[in-house]
């Protein structure tokens, strides 16, 4: 691979970190705040806990799956969206809690 | 018809009159329904028939009322379940009480809406062990039912799984909470309820917690505990939740139940260990059944420390959750 194919191939994938976005989503009253929110790939989510008591952020969604595990009262915990599908995110322990995440 | 009238102006001047914090205890006027499966008199009658009907079990002896019987509080009054033959199944059936308003079924939640519910049970091989294939073809044999599908279901493709399914949600759909001394009292009437009653709500949503699980009109936020009944790692018990998937948050961990109508339905949680509400409330206030040692227990679960006379006044208040039993014509002829 020459210097210049590796120098745009490098420049690219800093320019993709560099616009990729960070979502903090706050778990507050038991609700997602935001409930609905528009991504990109490469973007990622703060799944915040404001409330007193644990949740546990997660979605089965077979691209994009992740389970943040049981979250801590003021604990913060970051995923990042890997594919171009939409999914909607549930708290384990409440589950009227729904979050609904667009991938665009 | 009539009953169905009073009952919506009852339910209406509720909003009217209840304060604005008190709102949030009544139930709401219409029960949600899936777009593809509006509430019809056709459907919801259908659907009656089916869950009396014991035609829909293998052995003809099962229906969905043998588990779940409006004369026993939409349960069956047994700590856990009598199954086909001599044996029991594993829990303790739940109340079908405002069912249709929970986004999760089962002691589990492994399914959300009723649909998705009603034809578990049928198949499971400990209630009504009826191959759901061989259901639809003695179904289709029985003119009655084929009509009433037709009726209900137009240019649906007749009697399907997926109209069964629909039939019997819709009429789980409509059985719904009266209206209990407490939403009276929710409602503005301050005498509806006692003054211990008065002062045990108090303490359901305060010193005791109670509220952060049992909230909202239905005394229940949807939410999955382990609250402590069983010690350990739990070899041989139930694993709740887990059981659908392994994640940590569902182990032990099951649906909270509704306390509406709650003084029909013992005895209580989901291996119906506990027979009175007074031992319910005790375990639920004090930490669970076991104090130590129970993984992944709620944190949730702590010891308020409540007197026994505490304990007393919450059940006094629990009491007044029980309404009237719902209107209803129990069928006595099935289609033929």
């Amino acid at each position: 691979m020459n210097k210049f194919l590796k120098f745009l191939l490098a420049s690219l994938a800093i320019s993709a970190s560099v616009n990729a976005q960070n979502h903090v989503i706050d778990q507050s009253g038991k609700t997602f705040i935001p409930s609905k929110i528009t991504v990109r790939v490469g973007d990622t989510i703060t799944f915040k806990n404001s409330d007193p008591f644990a949740h546990n952020a997660y979605t089965d969604e077979e691209n994009n799956e992740f389970d943040v595990g049981m979250q801590a009262p003021s604990k913060e915990t970051v995923i990042t969206i890997k594919s171009a599908d939409s999914f909607n995110v549930e708290c384990a322990i409440h589950p009227n809690m729904l979050l609904e995440v667009i991938v665009k | 018809m009539i009953f169905k009238i009073s009952l919506s102006a009852l339910l209406i001047s509720s909003f009217l009159f209840a304060t604005q914090d008190m709102k949030k205890w009544l139930r709401p006027l219409e029960v949600p329904q899936p777009m593809d499966n509006k509430l019809t008199s056709e459907r919801v009658e259908l659907g009656k028939l089916l869950y009396f009907d014991a035609r829909l079990s293998s052995s003809e002896q099962f229906s969905c009322a043998t588990c779940h019987s409006p004369k026993r509080g939409w349960t069956d009054l047994e700590p856990v379940s009598k199954a086909l033959g001599a044996g029991r199944g594993p829990r303790n059936s739940p109340t079908i009480l405002n069912a249709g308003y929970q986004n999760r079924q089962f002691w589990d939640g492994r399914v959300k809406t009723l649909e998705e519910q009603a034809l578990g049970p049928i198949e499971a091989d400990v209630e009504m062990n009826m191959p759901l294939d061989e259901l639809i073809a003695k179904l289709d044999k029985i003119d009655g039912y084929v009509k009433l599908f037709n009726q209900a279901y137009p240019s649906e493709g007749g009697i399907t799984k997926i109209t069964l399914a629909k039939a019997i949600a819709s009429f789980e759909r409509t059985v719904v909470s009266t209206i209990a001394p407490f939403d009276k009292y929710a409602m503005g009437d301050k005498k509806a309820i006692s003054k211990k009653a008065v002062a045990g709500f108090d303490l359901f949503k305060g010193k005791a917690h109670c509220m952060d699980c049992h909230d909202n009109f239905n005394f229940s936020n949807g939410s999955f505990h382990n609250i402590g009944l069983n010690d350990g790692e739990l070899q041989g018990k139930e694993l709740g939740r887990y059981l659908t998937k392994q994640r940590a948050a569902w182990y032990g961990a099951f649906k909270t139940p509704t306390l509406r109508d709650v003084t029909k339905s013992a005895p209580y949680f989901h291996d119906g260990s506990v027979k009175t509400l007074e031992e319910a409330t005790s375990i639920c206030s004090s930490g669970g059944r076991y104090a130590n040692g129970v993984k992944n227990k709620s944190t949730f679960m702590l010891d308020r420390k409540l007197s026994q006379t505490e304990i007393d006044k919450i059940v006094s208040f629990l009491k007044t959750l029980e309404g009237p039993d719902m209107k209803l014509e129990v069928p006595s002829k099935f289609p033929q």
